[in-house]
């Protein structure tokens, strides 16, 4: 346990410094609280043409349409965000050649891997909290009022939807280990995220983890709630996949 | 026994295509620095690669302060110091929080890592490094900070792949009087190189590898090692050609 410890001190200080993982934060928080409250301001103008562009849940210009288009940008771009970040997390040991200073040590590559995943959500709940407090910002600031109960279940919505986003990005880790390197652990986010938004449009399959998540963005009623239950599965399967792929890593290729 | 830091036996590993090391044998000591030399691609760095578990052997044994590293006793890494391959330094942190990182991914906390590794940046004169990223450091001077990452802790056994490489002269002086002090207080230490004169000014023993296999050993103190060696190098080339 404490090797454990260890190793989440030590994945938290290098995260605390990366680069990558703030402006990948900072682009997704701020990059869907803007865009929100852009199609707010636009819903609010009145403009026909436009209104009709941004359909009837986002025409209305108040906090529904606010947080109905932070959800559906959120379980996209969060995705890929999400997934990048992991992925470099992992990925950027082989590339960087770093991996090889992680052998030989009293913290096995187990607990390394598992710290990476560790300080991964925590960074990853740590992001959706700000782009769920920047949305609460936004709406005041856009003169929406203080939100009602509906504002406030929808806040929550968007900070769970966050955090389950996380939840599915969890098989970049997994590729990025097995592939080596960040660009396999991205080609698996993007596959997920086709998946996902493919699923969606056609209305089907809303059980599926990876599905789950976007497809309550977007009706967020009962069955699509039930279907979340499933979306632990993801990190839990990939999570244990990515840390027996660094127990057994040999550098042999 | 307890003198013996490390024993490699009959250990073997062999990549696609043939290469890698075959049945070797060798040990490291207490106090001793044995030098491994070969040619590029002889098998130094799979050879060490094999003793810290980046590779697993496909027959024989290797034991890391008395342990078999692959068996169920567990060997005290934190008694063990290595750099192979890449230098432990990353990019977005400074020279002395590297070491720090370092020290903690060997257990060491607090005052204990702190006086560890402000002695390491004395030993090897980073100071003028250690509030500088890693990433805007020199390849020596990375080489440098990765040299103090393996030695800070004052392990029993160091092994070092090509340390040298990248160093300039006082870096190359200053590591070989912080591996004579780590010998002198116990160490066991297997470097390797393709650098004789280097060698020979601070190994206790020299063991000449090519295609695999340990070749023969060397004097430290003959006249013309150069000449030996490569006497031993087309030997067993010839032998296995």
């Amino acid at each position: 346990m404490n090797t454990l410890i260890d190793a989440v001190a030590v994945e938290s200080r290098k995260a605390r410094s990366a680069m990558v993982l703030w402006s990948t934060g900072a682009l997704l928080a701020l990059g869907v609280a803007t865009l929100a409250a852009v199609v707010v301001v636009a819903g609010r103008g009145g403009d026909p043409a436009i209104l009709a562009k941004l359909g009837p849940q986002a025409a209305t210009g108040d906090w529904a349409a606010l947080l109905a288009t932070a959800a559906q940008v959120t379980a996209a771009g969060g995705l890929l965000a999400f997934g990048v970040g992991l992925s470099w997390l992992i990925g950027r040991e082989f590339a960087d050649g770093t991996v090889s200073g992680l052998f030989g040590l009293p913290v096995s590559r187990s607990d390394i891997a598992a710290a990476k995943l560790i300080v991964f959500l925590a960074w990853a709940f740590a992001v959706s909290a700000a782009l769920t407090v920047l949305l609460l910002v936004a709406g005041v600031a856009l003169g929406l009022g203080a939100p009602d109960s509906a504002a406030m279940a929808g806040l929550v919505r968007q900070l769970a939807l966050g955090a389950l986003t996380a939840l599915i990005a969890v098989p970049a880790g997994w590729a990025a280990s097995l592939g080596r390197g960040l660009l396999p652990g991205i080609a698996v986010t993007v596959g997920v995220l086709v998946l996902a938004q493919v699923s969606v449009l056609a209305d089907f399959a809303s059980w599926i983890p990876f599905v789950a998540p976007a497809f309550w963005s977007i009706h967020p009623d009962v069955d699509s709630a039930l279907a979340l239950s499933v979306v632990p599965l993801v990190p839990l399967i990939f999570g244990a996949a990515t840390i027996f792929v660094w127990r057994r890593l040999q550098l042999d290729r | 026994m307890s003198d013996l830091r490390l024993r490699l036996t009959g250990v073997s590993r062999t990549y696609r295509g043939g290469a890698g090391v075959h049945g070797v044998d060798l040990v490291v000591e207490a106090g001793e620095i044995h030098a491994l030399v070969g040619l590029n691609g002889a098998g130094k760095s799979t050879l060490m690669k094999l003793m810290v578990g980046m590779l697993q052997a496909e027959a024989g044994t290797v034991e890391v302060l008395g342990r078999n590293i692959f068996g169920t006793d567990g060997v005290d890494w934190a008694q063990v110091g290595a750099l192979i391959e890449y230098p432990l330094a990353y990019g977005e942190l400074d020279g002395r929080t590297n070491l720090l990182m370092a020290a903690r991914l060997r257990g060491m906390r607090g005052e204990a890592a702190a006086t560890a590794v402000d002695g390491a940046i004395n030993e090897l004169h980073l100071d003028r490094y250690s509030a500088v990223r890693a990433r805007r450091l020199s390849l020596g001077n990375k080489q440098r900070i990765g040299l103090a990452a393996a030695l800070q802790h004052h392990p029993k056994l160091i092994v070092l792949d090509e340390p040298t490489n990248a160093l300039d002269p006082s870096g190359v002086i200053l590591l070989r009087e912080a591996l004579l002090r780590r010998a002198e207080a116990g160490a066991g230490i297997l470097i390797s190189s393709h650098h004789l004169d280097e060698v020979a000014r601070i190994a206790t023993r020299i063991s000449v590898i090519a295609d695999g296999r340990i070749v023969g050993h060397l004097d430290p103190d003959g006249i013309d090692i150069e000449r030996a060696f490569f006497a031993m190098v087309y030997t067993a080339e010839a032998t296995t050609t």
